[in-house]
C-alpha cells in the first residue's frame, strides 16, 4: 500500500524556482496495478522517485505499507535503500561487470533482505524463470538484447520479493512489437508475484491495457484518477479528454437545459448542472462514438455532411466528414464502404457527448 | 583446356576491377595512408635506424648491434631504467591522489564556484610544466630556494628545510601538472556513466557504502585504469622536470639521458647510444598505447547513454564544503597560484629574494624592459609562425583522415585510424630526435634541419593523434544522411565535402585548433631537441635564459607567457569549455 499526502517538490533551475509537484494525494491499494499518466514534465517520474526516495520532497508525506517513509515537516526521509522497494528503470540499469545471476543476486547478498547462501541461487532461479530467463544464468550482462536486459531488471526488481514494485517507463525503450508482448507479460508477473506496483508511463495505451487504475497527472497536479474505462469513457475535464484517446471537440453555447447550440446546429446533450444558459462549453466526442448512414433514418439525430477524406487502416477507417463547415473525425470498421464526396448523414446517440466549460 | 579456364577466370576478375574499379574515395585515402604512414613511421624508422649505425648522421657504414650491447651491459643503464620506472610510477601516483577526488567533487557533489575550478584547471594545461617546475625550485631549491632561504632566516638552519631535487620531488612536480589533463579525461569517462545503475543498487537495498565499492568502483575501474597507462606512458617519456630538476641532481631517467646524449654539454653527440635507449622506450610506448586502447574499448563497453537520463542528484557536501573546497584550494594554488605568484615576484626585482621592505622598494619593470634586448624579435616571429602553421597543418589532416575513417567505406580505413592514433604512443623527445637525424643525415632530401619547418612538422606528427580523435568524434555527430542528401540532390563528393561536412563541423576543428595552437604555444620538448640558432622559439629561449642563470629575466618571460594563456582561455572560455576533455597531450 502506498499513500501520498500533499506532496509538492520545487527545482532550482536557470530560470528560477520551478514547482514539479503541486500537492499531490493519491493511495495506491494493496496489490493494485497503478499508473501515472501524463506528458513529460507533467511529475509522474518526479512522483515515483520520490517514493522510491531518489528524491527528496519538500513538503507531504509518504506512506509505504503503512509506515511513514518520507516526511519534510518531521524531518523525516528514510533512505531509499532501507525502503521496501523493488525497481526497474528506464534504461534498466543492469550491471554491466556483472552476469546475469550476479545482476539478480545482488540484492539478495548485498541488499536490506539478505538471505543465507544456499538460497541465493534458488531463489535467483525463480525470479528468472519467471521472466523466462531460464539458463542464461552465465551471460554477461552486456550481451543482452533489449528485450532480456529489460527481463533481468524485472528479476532483480522481485527476486526480494518486494511490498512495492515501482516502474519508470520500462518497456519504452522498446520496438512496437516487443512492448505489446512484455504489456501481457508485465501484468501476468506483477499479478502472479502479488505485488503492489506504481507504474508510470506516457503511453495512453499501456496505462489503459496494464491499470488496475490509472492517474493522470497535468503541469504537477492530478488530473483524475479511475478506472481505466473510468477514464476513457468519462475524461474529469478537456485536459483529460485531450490526452486519452481520440476527440471531436466543438466550441458551442448552452440554450436550455441539455441543449446546446453549436456550428453543427442544436444538439442535444447531458450538459453539467454547473454550466448555466448562455456559457461557453467545450462538446466532445469519441470518433467511435459516431455513427455514418447513407440516408437519413427517422428518430435519431442526424446531421447531413459529406466525406472529405479516407484513411483506411486495415482493421479500420478513418474518415474526415465535413459537417456545416466543421471537420468530424469518424472511426468505423476497415471495410466500411463510403467514398470521399459522397453525402452522408451522421447520428449520435446524445448521451456519448461530452460536455466541458 | 585448363590454362584457358584460369585466363578466362583471371579476365573476369580484371573485367570487373576495370568496371567498378578504385573509385575516387579509395585512390584519396589509399594516397592519405601512404602520406600519413610517411611522416609517421620515418621518425621512428630514424629512431631504429641510428640506433643500429656508429658515428655521425649520415656517415653510413654497416648496421651493427654494438650500440645496444655497449648501453645494455652497462649497470648505470638499469639504474636509469629504475629511475625511469620510480619516477613515472610516484607521477601516476601523484595525479591520481589529486584528480580522483577532484572528480567526484567536481561532477557529483555541489561544491561551488565549479566554473572557475574548470577554467582555472584548463589555464593550468596551457602554463608550460618547464616554467612551473622553475618556480617551484625559486621555491624549494635547496640553495636559493625562498622557503629554505626563509627557514634559514628564521630558525638559523645550515642545512636546507625541504629540497627538490630527489625523485619524490621530480614526480610531486610532474604529477601535479597530468591532474588537468587526467580530470578531464576521467571527467569526461564519468559523465556517460548512467546514474541509474547507483540509483538501480539503492533501490535494491544496497547501503550507499556498499553501492561505491561494488558498482561505482567497478565500473569506473576500466576508466581510471586507463587513465594511469595513459600516464605513465606519458610519464615515461616526459622530458622537463627530468631536465631541470633531474640533470642538476644527477638522477637519470631515459629521456633526460637521450637528450644529453644528442645534445652533450662536452664531447661529440652519440645518436647510436640515443637510439639505443630510444628503442626500449618506444617498445614501451607502444605496448602502453595497446593497453590503453583496449581499457577504454572495454571501458566504453561499460557506458551506456541513456535517452533521457536525470541528472543524478549531487551529493550535499554540508559541513563538508569547506574542507573540501580547501583541497581544490590546495590544489589550484600548487598547478596555478604559487608558480605565478612566485615567477611575478621574482620578475619585478634585480635578485631572488624574500620579500622585505628592502626587497620591495627595489621592485620595478626592468626585467621586462630588456626582454627584447636579450632576445630580439626572431623568437616571437617563429613562436606565431608555430601557433598558426601547426593547427592549420594538424587539424587538415585530421579532418581528412576522420572523413575517410567515419563517412567513407573504404576498407582500410580502420588501419588509416590506427596510423593517426600512433603517435600518442611515440615519446615527443624520440619523434624530435628521430627529425633530427632524417634533416642530419639526408639534407639532399629532406633540406630542413635547424629550420622552424623542422618544429612545425614534429609538432603536427605529434598532435595529429589528439587532432583525429577530436575530429572523430565531431564527425559522428554530423548525420551521414545530412550528406546523402546532398549526393542525392546530385552535388559531387568533394562539394559536399566543402559545403555540407567542413561548415557543420567548423566549430569543433576551430576549437581544436585553438587548443593545438596553444599546445603548440608553451612545448619546449621537441622545439629544443631541435633547436638551431635560426628556429629559436620562445619557449627554448626561457630554457635557455635558466640555463644561463637569468633568474629575473625568465621569471619576466615567464609571467608573459602565463598572462597570454590567461587572455587566451579568457576570450575562449564558452568555446574551451569542452575542448580539453577528449583528453590529451598534456
Amino acid at each position: 500500500m502506498i499513500r501520498i499526502k500533499g506532496l509538492h517538490k520545487f527545482y532550482r533551475t536557470r530560470h528560477g524556482l520551478v514547482e514539479a509537484l503541486r500537492g499531490i494525494d493519491l493511495e495506491v491499494e494493496e496489490r493494485e496495478f497503478f499508473v501515472l499518466l501524463g506528458a513529460s514534465g507533467c511529475g509522474k517520474t518526479t512522483t515515483l522517485r520520490c517514493v522510491a526516495g531518489l528524491e527528496k520532497p519538500d513538503a507531504g508525506e509518504i506512506e509505504i505499507s503503512g509506515k511513514v517513509v518520507s516526511s519534510p515537516g518531521k524531518g523525516l526521509n528514510i533512505p531509499t535503500e532501507k525502503r521496501d522497494i523493488g525497481m526497474v528503470f528506464q534504461s534498466y540499469a543492469i550491471w554491466p561487470h556483472m552476469s546475469v545471476f550476479q545482476n539478480v543476486a545482488f540484492p539478495l547478498i548485498k541488499g536490506r533482505k539478505q538471505v543465507p547462501k544456499h538460497l541465493v541461487s534458488e531463489k535467483v532461479s525463480r525470479a528468472l524463470s519467471l521472466v523466462k530467463l531460464d539458463g542464461l544464468e552465465e551471460r554477461p550482462a552486456t550481451d543482452l538484447s533489449g528485450g532480456q536486459q529489460q527481463r533481468v531488471a524485472m528479476a532483480r526488481a522481485v527476486v526480494t520479493e518486494p511490498k512495492i514494485l515501482l516502474m519508470d517507463e520500462p518497456l519504452s525503450n522498446l520496438d512496437a512489437r516487443l512492448r505489446e508482448e512484455m504489456r501481457l507479460e508485465l501484468k501476468k508477473i506483477t499479478r502472479s508475484v502479488g505485488v503492489t506496483t506504481l507504474y508510470v508511463t506516457h503511453d495512453q495505451a499501456e496505462a489503459l491495457s496494464l491499470g488496475d487504475r490509472v492517474c493522470v497527472m497535468h503541469e504537477g497536479e492530478i488530473v483524475q484518477i479511475g478506472t481505466p474505462q473510468d477514464v476513457y469513457a468519462r475524461p474529469a475535464n478537456l485536459f483529460a479528454a485531450q490526452f486519452v484517446g481520440e476527440m471531436n471537440f466543438i466550441r458551442g453555447k448552452v440554450t436550455g437545459p441539455g441543449q446546446v447550440d453549436s456550428p453543427l446546429g442544436r444538439l442535444r446533450c447531458p450538459v453539467p448542472p454547473a454550466c448555466q444558459t448562455g456559457s461557453e462549453v467545450t462538446l466532445a466526442i469519441r470518433p467511435e462514438h459516431l455513427i455514418l448512414l447513407h440516408h437519413p433514418s427517422q428518430g435519431s439525430e442526424a446531421l447531413e455532411g459529406k466525406i472529405a477524406s479516407k484513411n483506411y487502416l486495415g482493421d479500420t477507417s478513418l474518415f474526415e466528414v465535413e459537417v456545416n463547415g466543421t471537420a468530424l473525425s469518424v472511426k468505423l470498421p476497415g471495410d466500411s464502404d463510403f467514398a470521399v464526396g459522397q453525402q452522408i448523414v451522421v447520428v449520435v446517440a446524445p448521451d456519448r457527448w461530452r460536455v466541458y466549460l | 583446356m585448363q590454362p584457358m579456364a584460369a585466363q578466362g577466370r583471371t579476365m573476369g576478375v580484371l573485367d570487373r576491377l576495370l568496371r567498378n574499379g578504385p573509385d575516387g574515395s579509395t585512390i584519396f585515402a589509399g594516397g592519405l595512408l601512404i602520406f600519413l604512414a610517411v611522416i609517421v613511421g620515418a621518425p621512428a624508422a630514424m629512431v631504429a635506424l641510428m640506433s643500429l649505425r656508429t658515428g655521425f648522421p649520415g656517415e653510413g657504414g654497416p648496421l651493427t648491434l654494438i650500440n645496444f650491447i655497449r648501453v645494455y651491459t652497462d649497470l648505470s643503464t638499469y639504474n636509469v631504467l629504475l629511475n625511469t620506472l620510480l619516477f613515472a610510477t610516484g607521477t601516476v601516483v601523484v595525479a591520481l591522489i589529486f584528480t580522483v577526488p577532484l572528480v567526484w567533487l567536481l561532477m557529483r557533489t555541489d561544491l561551488p564556484f565549479k566554473r572557475t575550478i574548470y577554467v582555472l584547471l584548463t589555464l593550468g594545461i596551457l602554463i608550460p610544466v618547464f616554467l612551473r617546475t622553475i618556480a617551484w625550485i625559486l621555491l624549494l631549491s635547496p640553495r636559493i630556494g625562498l622557503v629554505n632561504q626563509w627557514a634559514s632566516q628564521i630558525f638559523g638552519l645550515d642545512h636546507p628545510l625541504v629540497s627538490l631535487y630527489n625523485l619524490p620531488g621530480m614526480a610531486f612536480i610532474q604529477g601535479v601538472s597530468f591532474v588537468p589533463g587526467a580530470f578531464f579525461m576521467l571527467a569526461a569517462a564519468y559523465r556517460t556513466m548512467d546514474p541509474a545503475l547507483e540509483e538501480a543498487a539503492y533501490t535494491a537495498g544496497v547501503s550507499k557504502l556498499r553501492t561505491f565499492f561494488w558498482i561505482n568502483i567497478p565500473i569506473t575501474l576500466p576508466a581510471i585504469a586507463a587513465v594511469m597507462v595513459y600516464l605513465f606512458m606519458t610519464a615515461i617519456a616526459v622530458f622537463e622536470v627530468p631536465a631541470i630538476i633531474g640533470l642538476p641532481a644527477r638522477i637519470l631517467v631515459l629521456s633526460s639521458l637521450i637528450y644529453t646524449s644528442t645534445n652533450p654539454p662536452t664531447g661529440l653527440p652519440e645518436y647510436g647510444v640515443a637510439g639505443a635507449y630510444g628503442g626500449v622506450m618506444l617498445l614501451a610506448g607502444l605496448v602502453l598505447a595497446y593497453f590503453y586502447v583496449r581499457l577504454v574499448r572495454q571501458g566504453k563497453k561499460y557506458t551506456v547513454i541513456t535517452g533521457r537520463g536525470y541528472r543524478p542528484r549531487e551529493i550535499a557536501l554540508g559541513r563538508w564544503k569547506w574542507p573540501a573546497m580547501a583541497f581544490v584550494m590546495l590544489y589550484l594554488s600548487m598547478e596555478v597560484f604559487i608558480p605565478f605568484l612566485v615567477l611575478l615576484w621574482t620578475s619585478l626585482l634585480p635578485y631572488l629574494q624574500l620579500p622585505s621592505a628592502a626587497a620591495l622598494s627595489s621592485i620595478s619593470l626592468k626585467n621586462y624592459r630588456t626582454i627584447p634586448d636579450y632576445t630580439g624579435a626572431l623568437p616571437f616571429i617563429n613562436t606565431a609562425i608555430l601557433m598558426v602553421a601547426v593547427p592549420c597543418c594538424a587539424m587538415l589532416l585530421s579532418v581528412l583522415v576522420s572523413w575517410v575513417v567515419i563517412r567513407s567505406q573504404v576498407s582500410f580505413r580502420g588501419i588509416l585510424d590506427t596510423v593517426a592514433f600512433l603517435p600518442h604512443a611515440m615519446p615527443s623527445i624520440l619523434l624530435a630526435v628521430g627529425l633530427g637525424y632524417l634533416g642530419l643525415a639526408y639534407r639532399n632530401i629532406f633540406p630542413f634541419y635547424g629550420t622552424i619547418v623542422i618544429i612545425i612538422i614534429a609538432h603536427t606528427i605529434n598532435w595529429i593523434a589528439y587532432g583525429t580523435r577530436t575530429t572523430n568524434s565531431v564527425m559522428i555527430q554530423v548525420h551521414r544522411e545530412l550528406e546523402e542528401a546532398g549526393k542525392v540532390a546530385g552535388v559531387s563528393a568533394p562539394r559536399v565535402f566543402l559545403r555540407i561536412v567542413l561548415p557543420l563541423v567548423a566549430a569543433g576543428v576551430f576549437n581544436s585548433g585553438i587548443w593545438i595552437s596553444m599546445l603548440s604555444y608553451r612545448e619546449v620538448t621537441m622545439a629544443l631537441t631541435l633547436y638551431s640558432r635560426k628556429n629559436t622559439v620562445i619557449s627554448t629561449v626561457v630554457w635557455q635564459f635558466w640555463g644561463s642563470g637569468w633568474v629575473p629575466e625568465v621569471s619576466a618571460l615567464g609571467v608573459i607567457l602565463v598572462i597570454f594563456a590567461v587572455i587566451v582561455v579568457g576570450a575562449l572560455r564558452i568555446g574551451f569549455s569542452r575542448v580539453g576533455e577528449v583528453g590529451s597531450s598534456v
